[in-house]
């Protein structure tokens, strides 16, 4: 699931935020004016793209007028986020290599299923959110549980978005937390009111950016004073008198045999295929910009480029983590560890990697990036949840004849509102440090089974509107019920996760599939025994009763499934090199 | 309204910013060294570092400036 699993690495925060009492790097004020000079600009373009979101289409679809490239980037890059950043290098720090099938295997095969299979259907259907699609496949039932979860899963993220960024600020720079928590909310809040998706767009762009010119230098000089990737695996094993660190794949046999409590068959199905097909595919949150491309040839290479993107973010983000186990002078521990011992937590290895190797102004770049990592994140969030609040809860049930005009206003206010609810999600954060922990399992309350509703939606003409609905409430029930469980009887992981052995990132990824499975069965149950929709009027939504549209490529190089194949190539190149 | 600002404009815009003041402070370090230098400082990485930004921010900003791209629009 990305972005949204990392959350779980920075667990207990509201002790961390009361105990810290140092702080890893001061700012001079040339870092200051690198920081300074983001908040500028990206407030800047807000008032700019004010003129251009006037009608809803401009303002919740940025006008469906993004070129393959930009809907691309930012669809890489509404996922690619601080905490993301931050979380999966102490991961890679605590679980070694293991971490990148989060960015390989959970990203890349889902990322060019969307672009070749599912976006022709998103698209020509014309809907504006997933749960549109859902009202059109399968009716009102399934779209308002899937829009309701939704609105909610988007809220609480964006707090804790708001709030990582706030601690990690805190512990970096020593700010206070009110301060980080209400600037970079009225910010979000200003240029997403203003410019709508677009807004929010462009913003992603510069962060994608910004995310590379200030954390590239880390693994650049990192590899240059550990004399290469031959050495650092040496000096890995070394440090640590194990070498499963370093494997992607061979150590996948058993749960046991590896650092993360996990093994293939997991990787493969309930991470490879559940967690990342259902958050790549169905997440609103991400698939929302590539329904801004301007063309469905746009839509369909947009998330190619994006996988292409996502392959190489390992680089900024795993190698520093494995970096950090052989230049640190000192190791890092867990969090509830570093509370108490006043050692440095897993969490903090990006930013100590960062102050280890940039010196003024490049230390501003990087801490900008993480800034703009978690604003863009919060804005994602944000924007989506206007888009959803607006045309799949307001606009379907509760006032269904307003204006265009009407809409607009509605989707700055749901803006404005959503940041402020998320504020206090962030405080509510604050004093209840465990919701961190259940922000990850909200994911697989909602998003697996709900890829199992879309993907039948759209490659089986039998399923009907009463299985949509069952089905997706089904995989809902079964996923909370059996986090339940987990949580009442941990003896229960021998059967949720087929073994004792198992850990957090283990159970979610069974969880997942334990979901999908009983949305899948529930939905081709209810199929059978109810009235199927008549083959006309699934036109443009189902495979096999659709006509799409032909693309006209002048060359066979400009095939989106063309760059498809060089993605899948690489993808199976790096996997076997790194096996 | 169409916008007279591409996006890769700003984002020229900003890497030229950042690569202006990391590339000064680089420049500046040389003859004023820092009191603790960040591992590597030898390298000198605020100089190629800044330098490769304001390269690429002023390629951006130049090539996509708003006359030259409203005229590609235009053609």
């Amino acid at each position: 699931m990305g972005i949204d699993l990392t959350t779980s690495f920075l667990p207990g925060t509201g002790a961390l935020a009361a105990t810290v009492t140092t702080q890893l790097a001061r700012l001079n004020w040339i870092d200051v004016l690198v920081i300074a000079i983001y908040f500028v600009i990206v407030v800047f373009i807000g008032f700019y793209l004010r003129g251009s979101s006037n009608t809803s289409e401009e303002f919740f679809m940025a006008g469906r007028e993004m070129t393959a490239w930009i809907a691309g980037l930012s669809f890489v890059s509404a996922n690619l986020g601080s905490l993301e950043l931050m979380g999966w290098a102490g991961s890679a720090y605590q679980y070694g290599i293991l971490a990148m099938h989060w960015y390989w295997i959970g990203a890349i095969p889902a990322m060019l299923f969307l672009g070749i299979v599912m976006m022709p259907f998103y698209y020509i259907s014309k809907t504006h959110s997933v749960p549109g699609y859902l009202k059109l496949r399968y009716g009102d039932g399934a779209r308002a549980l899937s829009a309701i979860c939704f609105a909610f899963m988007t809220i609480l993220m964006s707090g804790i978005n708001m709030y990582s960024m706030a601690i990690v600020m805190k512990v970096v720079l020593g700010w206070d937390l009110n301060f980080s928590i209400w600037v970079s909310s009225v910010t979000v809040a200003v240029y997403v009111a203003l410019g709508g998706l677009k807004s929010a767009i462009y913003n992603e762009i510069l962060q994608f950016l910004l995310i590379w010119a200030g954390a590239l230098l880390v693994p650049i000089l990192g590899l240059i004073e550990v004399g290469g990737w031959s050495n650092l695996r040496q000096q890995i094993a070394t440090n640590l008198g194990r070498s499963d660190y370093v494997h992607l794949w061979s150590t996948l046999g058993h749960f046991s045999s590896n650092p993360m409590g996990v093994n293939w068959f997991g990787i493969v199905f309930g991470l490879g295929f559940v967690v990342s097909f259902g958050y790549w595919t169905t997440d609103f949150l991400v698939v929302q910009r590539v329904l801004s491309a301007d063309s469905i040839r746009s839509a369909r290479m947009a998330p190619v480029i994006g996988a292409a993107f996502k392959m190489a973010v390992p680089f900024i983000v795993i190698l520093p983590g494995l970096l950090a186990l052989s230049v640190l002078p000192f190791h890092l521990v867990a969090q509830d560890v570093a509370v108490q011992t006043g050692q440095h937590s897993f969490n903090e290895v990006l930013p100590l990697m960062l102050v280890r190797y940039c010196g003024p102004g490049l230390l501003g770049l990087g801490v900008t990036a993480l800034i703009a990592g978690f604003m863009s994140g919060m804005a994602g969030n944000v924007s989506a949840f206007s888009t959803v609040w607006t045309y799949d809860i307001y606009g379907a049930f509760l006032n269904k004849k307003a204006t265009d005009r009407h809409y607009v206003a509605m989707g700055r206010w749901s803006t404005l509102i959503g940041v402020l609810v998320s504020v206090g999600t962030a405080y509510l954060v604050q004093h209840a440090a465990s919701i961190m922990d259940y922000v990850q399992q909200l994911f697989s309350f909602f998003i697996a089974p709900l890829f199992g509703t879309v993907i039948l939606g759209m490659l089986w003409k039998r399923a009907t509107k009463e299985a949509g609905f069952w089905g997706l409430l089904a995989g809902t029930v079964t996923s909370i019920s059996l986090w339940l469980w987990v949580k009442n009887d941990p003896s229960a992981l021998r059967y949720v996760a087929f073994s004792p052995d198992a850990k957090h990132l283990a159970e979610d990824v069974y969880r997942s599939l334990w979901a999908w499975s009983a949305c899948v069965l529930v939905t081709v149950v209810v199929s059978y025994m109810t009235k199927p929709r008549p083959v006309a009027e699934l036109e443009g939504l189902v495979y096999g009763a659709s006509v799409l549209p032909e693309e006209h490529d002048d060359h066979w190089y400009q095939k989106p499934i063309v760059w498809a194949g060089a993605v899948a190539a690489g993808f199976i190149i790096l996997n076997i090199i790194f096996w | 309204m169409r916008e007279s600002f591409s996006i890769w404009w700003f984002a020229g815009v900003l890497m030229l910013a950042y690569g202006v003041v990391i590339l000064s402070t680089g420049l500046w370090e040389v003859g004023h060294p820092l009191p603790q230098p960040p591992v590597l400082s030898n390298l000198h990485a605020p100089i190629w570092w800044g330098g490769l930004l304001t390269v690429v921010g002023l390629g951006y900003t130049i090539g996509f400036r708003p006359r030259h791209v409203a005229d590609k629009r235009r053609k």
